[in-house]
């Protein structure tokens, strides 16, 4: 039994030698939470959802849905029995049928959740008025996804599961649909879990966030935490932030800790981890880390400078042959050039100091 | 690991079912040669053989010429009547080669229909000596090239089709001239669909028995006829038919080779169709001519005769039963396109759902029936059975369970069963893979259970193909001669059959009624097919 509305104890998701995840300890305690499993392509996040919904047996472990085990080595509760809705990245929309009888399929099952949400408003929300007379092979992927959407949506599942669910939808029209979509899974309190190699994505619309690296669930916590104090390397290379510099602990006793690095000087800040003094780490040093201050006498040579729109990031060579990566806003009143120097302002400050 | 539940045990059934004239040749030729074959391999075998590779090399080179040339023509000409002739070519399909063999004979013949053309045009006079006289070895490969080529033709033009215009527009920028993009990148690309159309027309041409028969040619199909009709020697017709199914086998594998190789000839991404030239004088002359010729010879040809000979003859409009001929045929087509369709659906859809690799190797194997000639298939059913009964015989008190296989109708749809079940399966199999199992479970997940799913979703999807393979099977069977003429019942004819009967029996302008029927219900069926054989899915 599980007081939680889904709870995995100890799963191991297989799909292939390659494709599996083991020993996955998840919990979602309350009916109406978005969570989502990030993590590189082809790693198993998929294969979870499909044990999840029934299409593939969990190899051991348990699976609780609404306190009722659903899956384990011995139970296997078949996929239309479940009232789990997948949404699948490939949209698996049926071919004979038209947009909108594909999404009158999802009503078959409509009894389980009994939440206010009616087809009209679906459609409307996603956008998908004008394609409702078409046959799949009529429309685009991305309005395909919307439809595979619709029809999950549509069938009033305890349990919606959406693979890369925006993947495929125009730039111009995916945050909206992102916002749009999670407004409306919060309204009806629908329990989802989002499978997305896109951070952005997977932080924006969950209330919390699994990272899937190595056959292991890493890290599952608020996407704020996992932004901003990832719980081990991989985690923190997977998300791509920064690099990890050399430093040694000064002052770990104090409510703001202070550590050394040879070049850059003191920085202060506060751990994540309990280190004692004089304890050599490697911290995490993301982009937004470093304040650019030309009045500085910490000064860098630049060695690379790339323009990302809203701004510039500058990659800093230390004497060590460190790369360090700043942002600067690239509204900023000038610009510096490779092999110039570039001041630092001192001494340092971050609020989440990452170390292992 | 492999589940023993009822789609495999079934698979393994029809497997079983479908391999045993196969299995039963195998074991004939290991068993004692009687004293006809030994006769046979001094004396006739080789001449079988020789007249049978004579035949096979003609016809592929041939057909090799009709269905590229037109096939070029129409893929990348425009020129009067094109859009006409790329499906009209394709009514060839509708003449078997023994009908072209009966219009070329009453065509050439002494006093035949050359002779009362030139009658009427020049007055009367002996025209006869110099009338060519296009008979035997001559008049079957003829018969079987223009009755075949469509294969080469379809299947060639399917694959230039899919010739990107990027490839020749690249040619031309290289500055290839026309000729030289012809010979260096139109035909080296489709090159693997004009191997799996020739290797097609072999197997069909080492199979023929009607045409070969009726100009009297003793190929190994005759030899095989011969040795049980005559001689009442099974198992030397066994023994031809395993000489034979070397040949077939080895060309089926050819084919299979080769359309794997070409479906890496399909298009990608950026795909562009060939922008079509607009000829005009003499090359726009040329290309129409051709084709106006071939469809000329293919198809008005042997329609005229029949026609021509219907209307002279009309005495056997009210002599033969066509009606009966008539329903005898939709029974046929319709009782064994059911148990085709029905069991295919079944057996594929136990593949689908239970995903287990020895069910689908047992499929495969089960489609081997179609490689296997007609004639090769009647004698091995017979042999078959009458093993089977005289095993019964001896053994139980259940009396001769002859009648029950051979000589009934059940009997004739379980060799039609045999020999087009991989078309029946294949045809279903390729639609169904186009369905994602992911669609499948999007189904489960939205509450359908699997009976459910299957109607509402597989059989709706599945309509317009399984309307498709049941046109392609009764077009098989209309035309089909010897299995029907070898295991029918008593006085039971189809078109085919009555058509051969009074062949064999010199009544020949008799012989013209039933095949007029057999060449209308084939074009009908052609044509409603023709967007599916034309269509560049094939």
């Amino acid at each position: 039994m599980s007081k939680h509305f889904l709870e995995i104890q100890k799963g191991n998701f297989i799909a292939s030698e390659k494709n599996k995840v083991n020993d996955v300890n998840l919990i979602i305690e309350e009916q109406g939470q978005i969570i989502s499993l990030l993590g590189p392509s082809g790693i198993g996040k998929t294969t979870i959802l499909r044990t999840l919904a029934g299409l593939q047996k969990l190899n051991s472990g348990k699976i609780f849905l609404k306190g009722k085990l659903i899956a384990s080595s011995e139970v296997h509760i078949e996929p239309e029995k479940r009232n789990i809705a997948l949404s699948f990245q490939d949209n698996s929309l049926f071919p004979n049928y038209k947009v909108i009888d594909n999404i009158n399929f999802g009503k078959k099952r409509s009894n389980g959740n009994g939440f206010d949400l009616d087809a009209k408003e679906i459609i409307e929300l996603l956008h998908i008025d004008p394609i409702l007379d078409k046959f799949p092979h009529q429309i685009s992927a991305g309005e395909a996804q919307r439809v595979s959407i619709a029809r999950s949506l549509i069938s009033k599942p305890d349990l919606l599961l959406l693979d890369e669910p925006f993947s495929n939808i125009d730039q111009s029209l995916k945050e909206e649909i992102q916002v749009s979509v999670k407004k409306l899974l919060k309204r009806i309190n629908l329990t989802t879990i989002i499978v997305t190699h896109d951070s952005y994505e997977a932080f924006s619309m969950a209330d919390k966030c699994g990272i899937i690296l190595n056959q292991e669930l890493k890290q599952y916590d608020l996407p704020y935490n996992v932004h901003h104090e990832p719980n081990s390397v991989e985690v923190a290379n997977f998300l791509n932030k920064g690099i990890f510099i050399d430093v040694k602990v000064v002052d770990s006793e104090c409510a703001v800790h202070r550590l050394e690095h040879d070049e850059l000087g003191e920085i202060r800040g506060k751990l994540s981890n309990n280190f004692p003094s004089g304890s050599k780490v490697k911290l995490l040093l993301q982009p937004e880390d470093l304040i650019h201050d030309d009045q500085s006498k910490l000064k860098l040579e630049v060695v690379d400078r790339k323009f990302r729109g809203t701004n510039f990031v500058y990659t800093l060579k230390t004497i060590k042959g460190e790369h360090l990566p700043v942002f600067v806003h690239s509204h900023h009143i000038h610009q510096h050039e490779k092999s110039e120097k570039f001041g630092i302002k001192t001494p340092i400050y971050i609020d989440h100091l990452v170390c292992f | 690991m492999t589940k023993y539940n009822i789609w495999f045990f079934s698979s393994l059934i029809i497997a079983l079912i479908v391999a045993l004239p196969i299995i039963t040749i195998f074991f004939s030729f290991f068993s004692e040669t009687s004293n006809y074959f030994t006769v046979l391999k001094n004396t006739f075998l080789y001449d079988y053989i020789n007249n049978s590779l004579a035949i096979l090399i003609s016809v592929l080179v041939i057909t090799f010429l009709l269905g590229v040339i037109s096939a070029y023509f129409i893929s990348f000409y425009e020129f009067p009547l094109c859009k006409f002739f790329s499906w009209a070519l394709i009514l060839a399909f509708a003449i078997p080669g023994y009908i072209f063999a009966f219009s070329i004979i009453a065509f050439f013949e002494n006093y035949g229909t050359a002779y009362s053309i030139l009658t009427s045009l020049f007055g009367e006079y002996n025209y006869n000596p110099h009338i060519p006289k296009l008979d035997g070895v001559l008049g079957s490969i003829t018969a079987i090239s223009f009755s075949l080529f469509p294969y080469v033709y379809v299947l060639t033009r399917s694959s230039f089709f899919f010739q990107s215009n990027n490839y020749i527009e690249v040619g031309q920028n290289l500055g290839l001239s026309e000729k030289e993009t012809l010979f260096r990148i139109i035909l080296p690309s489709a090159r693997p669909a004009i191997i799996a159309g020739l290797a097609l027309v072999a197997m069909e041409c080492l199979s023929d028995f009607g045409t070969v028969s009726i100009f009297s040619v003793s190929t190994l199909t005759t030899g095989i006829y011969n040795s049980w009709l005559s001689f009442d020697d099974l198992n030397s017709a066994n023994q031809i038919s395993f000489i034979l199914l070397i040949f077939i086998l080895a060309l089926l594998s050819i084919e299979i080779y080769s359309r794997k190789e070409a479906k890496y000839h399909q298009p990608g991404r950026g795909f562009k169709p060939i922008n079509k030239i607009q000829l005009s004088g003499k090359k726009s002359l040329l290309a129409f001519s051709f084709c106006a010729v071939v469809f000329f010879i293919s198809f008005v040809f042997p329609v005229s005769q029949m026609l021509y000979w219907t209307f002279k003859f009309p005495k056997y409009i009210q002599d033969i039963d066509i009606l009966k001929i008539n329903l005898n045929t939709i029974y046929l087509v319709g009782l064994s396109s059911l148990v085709l369709v029905l069991i295919s659906l079944f057996i594929n859809y136990g593949s689908r759902i239970s995903k287990s690799k020895i069910l689908n190797y047992l499929t495969n194997f089960s489609i081997s029936g179609y490689a296997i000639p007609g004639v090769i298939l009647a004698v091995a059913f017979i042999t078959l059975f009458s093993n089977f009964s005289d095993l019964i015989n001896e053994n139980t008190n259940l009396g001769s369970t002859k009648k029950l296989f051979i000589g009934s109708i059940f009997g004739l749809i379980l060799a039609y069963f045999i020999r087009f079940f991989s078309l029946s399966f294949n045809g279903i199999k390729s639609s169904y893979e186009k369905i994602n199992n992911s669609i499948d479970e999007s189904a489960y997940l939205l509450g359908y259970s699997k009976i459910k799913t299957f109607s509402r979703i597989h059989v709706p999807y599945l309509k317009n193909n399984i309307i498709l393979i049941i046109v392609l099977i009764s077009l098989e069977i209309i035309k089909e001669l010897p299995i029907t003429m070898i295991l029918r019942p008593f006085n039971f004819e189809t078109f085919a059959t009555q058509a051969y009967v009074y062949a064999s029996q010199d009544l020949l302008e008799a012989a013209a009624l039933p095949s007029l029927f057999l060449i209308s219900w084939a074009s009908i069926l052609i044509l409603f097919s023709s967007k599916y054989i034309l269509s560049q899915k094939n």
